[in-house]
């Protein structure tokens, strides 16, 4: 009797859990619903994305053995391969779109014409796992300051080279708020050597105050745009697949 | 034969926030599955320490070419194949999964959807937890319930002997105050904890928890808490008289014997 009643139980809760998933997997596949879904997003920017407080800043001792690589692999186009194997002569990194001097920078410009930032931050995956490593770079706002930002100008895009195999390059994007943060950095160095080609090289956009996808690798262009939308979707490779475009959470 | 008598037991906004609280954290549970999916393995630890996580579900082959599902705990290394690591893709065949498709929000493999899911409950939870923070304070032991509470634990040695009381029970009390002051809080904050933003904010708090892994491991801990205490509860419930407790949390009115 007892038993009986424990296995009908189980089979209840099976069933019951069954059923919720199928349930919301339903829910999900619906777009109105979905959009009601991501309506968090907005409050949770307006929120956690209000100030520029500091993310932490560790010492060298808790640097990462390794900064794992994930997601695309690098550029292995001939012209990137030759930039890669000539210290970067050749690459530039251009500024455009709602500036009123449009400008590039070589690699070696970078580090000679602006005050250099180091940081050694966490890099939270939206998978879930945490590396540590230390940057060195200039800070965005730097780069766009030397630029001379439009005052329509309210987002910050960056291109990539690399691409996730089907042609679709990566891509990501920051509001002029984020792109001022002093840790937002364009950086040429991790663990005081040369971004390796696996983390992003010759240029990695780092944002510690964001998820890892935030923090494009392989950039060879900002551009400054008046909104998102349009040619550039929901303002990053990861953005148009579904996830947040405020990756603080 | 025993009079019965009626009394109100669940005032209104307790009732409401019981339901709500309740399919927020089975949604949470579920799309919570589903995000630790992405990256299965814990670490008691700031960064990961990859190649030593304190537990871990994966799937591997076996010498006959068979695919397993593993769970790993510590040193300790158990084959959980059909549930754990290797299981239910949701579409009638089996896959390289640390959860089972009936588990998780939603049931086919889907990050981004389960975090919009999760973030979503998680503000209702929230949400809740102030509106209900007033009536909580009712759940914090008295002397006497603490001294007693022995006593109870020996009368649930028969759980189906207890009997409803108009008041709640000194283990009863203890387990829902456990629920509502410890675990909950502890899922909340330690999910907090996982947001670089918010650590941005208050960078003591991932500190407080062992750095930003390991309240990923205690987010993980407080979710089985939770699901343990909710396999009592349930039972409890249907062994004191299901109807009758069910009602009461709907109805707010509870039928217990007069006390002599």
């Amino acid at each position: 009797m007892r038993l009986r009643r424990a296995r009908f139980l189980a089979l209840l809760a099976g069933s019951a859990l069954t059923g919720c998933a199928r349930t919301a997997t339903a829910l999900n596949d619906n777009p109105g619903f979905h959009r009601f879904l991501e309506a968090p997003e907005r409050l949770n920017l307006a929120i956690l994305g209000a100030g520029q407080p500091l993310a932490r800043e560790y010492a060298d001792k808790y640097i990462s053995p390794d900064f794992r690589h994930n997601g695309f692999d690098p550029p292995s186009d001939p012209t990137y391969l030759a930039w890669s194997r000539n210290n970067w002569h050749g690459y530039r990194l251009f500024v455009t779109g709602l500036v009123d001097d449009p400008t590039s920078f070589s690699v070696d410009d970078l580090r000679s014409k602006f005050p250099a930032v180091t940081q050694t931050t966490r890099h939270d995956c939206v998978e879930g796992w945490s590396v540590i490593g230390k940057w060195r770079g200039v800070r965005v706002r730097e780069i766009l300051a030397a630029a001379g930002p439009q005052s329509g100008a309210k987002y910050v895009v960056f291109h990539c080279m690399d691409d996730d195999g089907t042609g679709t390059k990566y891509y990501e994007s920051l509001d002029m708020h984020q792109a001022a943060h002093p840790q937002a950095l364009l950086a040429y160095d991790l663990n005081d050597q040369p971004v390796p080609l696996k983390n992003g090289a010759p240029l990695r956009l780092k944002v510690p105050t964001q998820l890892g996808y935030k923090s494009a690798k392989h950039v060879n262009k900002i551009e400054l745009v008046a909104a998102l939308g349009g040619q550039f979707g929901n303002g990053g490779y990861w953005e148009d697949q579904g996830y947040e475009w405020f990756a603080g959470i | 034969m025993n009079m019965m008598q009626r009394v109100y037991r669940h005032p209104i906004v307790v009732r409401i926030t019981h339901w709500v609280v309740a399919l927020a954290i089975l949604i949470l549970t579920m799309s919570g599955l589903q995000i630790f999916m992405a990256h299965p393995a814990l670490y008691a630890s700031d960064a990961s320490k990859f190649d030593a996580p304190v537990f871990s579900i994966y799937s591997e082959m076996d010498n006959a070419g068979n695919p397993v599902g593993k769970l790993q705990i510590g040193s300790k290394v158990i084959t959980t194949t059909g549930l754990l690591g290797w299981t239910s893709d949701g579409m009638g065949g089996e896959a390289s999964r640390a959860f089972p498709a009936w588990a998780t929000i939603p049931a086919y493999r889907a990050l981004a959807d389960g975090r919009r899911w999760h973030i979503f409950f998680a503000w209702v939870l929230g949400l809740c937890a102030i509106l209900y923070a007033v009536w909580a304070f009712k759940l914090v032991p008295t002397k006497t319930e603490i001294r007693e509470l022995p006593e109870a634990l020996k009368e649930h040695a028969l759980p189906w002997k207890v009997k409803a009381t108009a008041h709640y029970n000194p283990l009863q009390k203890i387990a829902y105050f456990g629920v509502v002051f410890m675990l909950v809080p502890l899922a909340i904050v330690s999910g907090l904890a996982l947001s670089p933003s918010f650590d941005a904010w208050a960078p003591w708090v991932p500190a407080l928890l062992g750095g930003r892994q390991f309240a990923r491991l205690w987010h993980f801990v407080a979710m089985w808490g939770i699901i343990g205490f909710f396999i009592g509860h349930f039972m409890m419930v249907a062994l004191t008289g299901f109807w009758n407790n069910l009602r009461a949390m709907i109805t707010g009115w509870f039928a217990v014997e007069e006390s002599p």
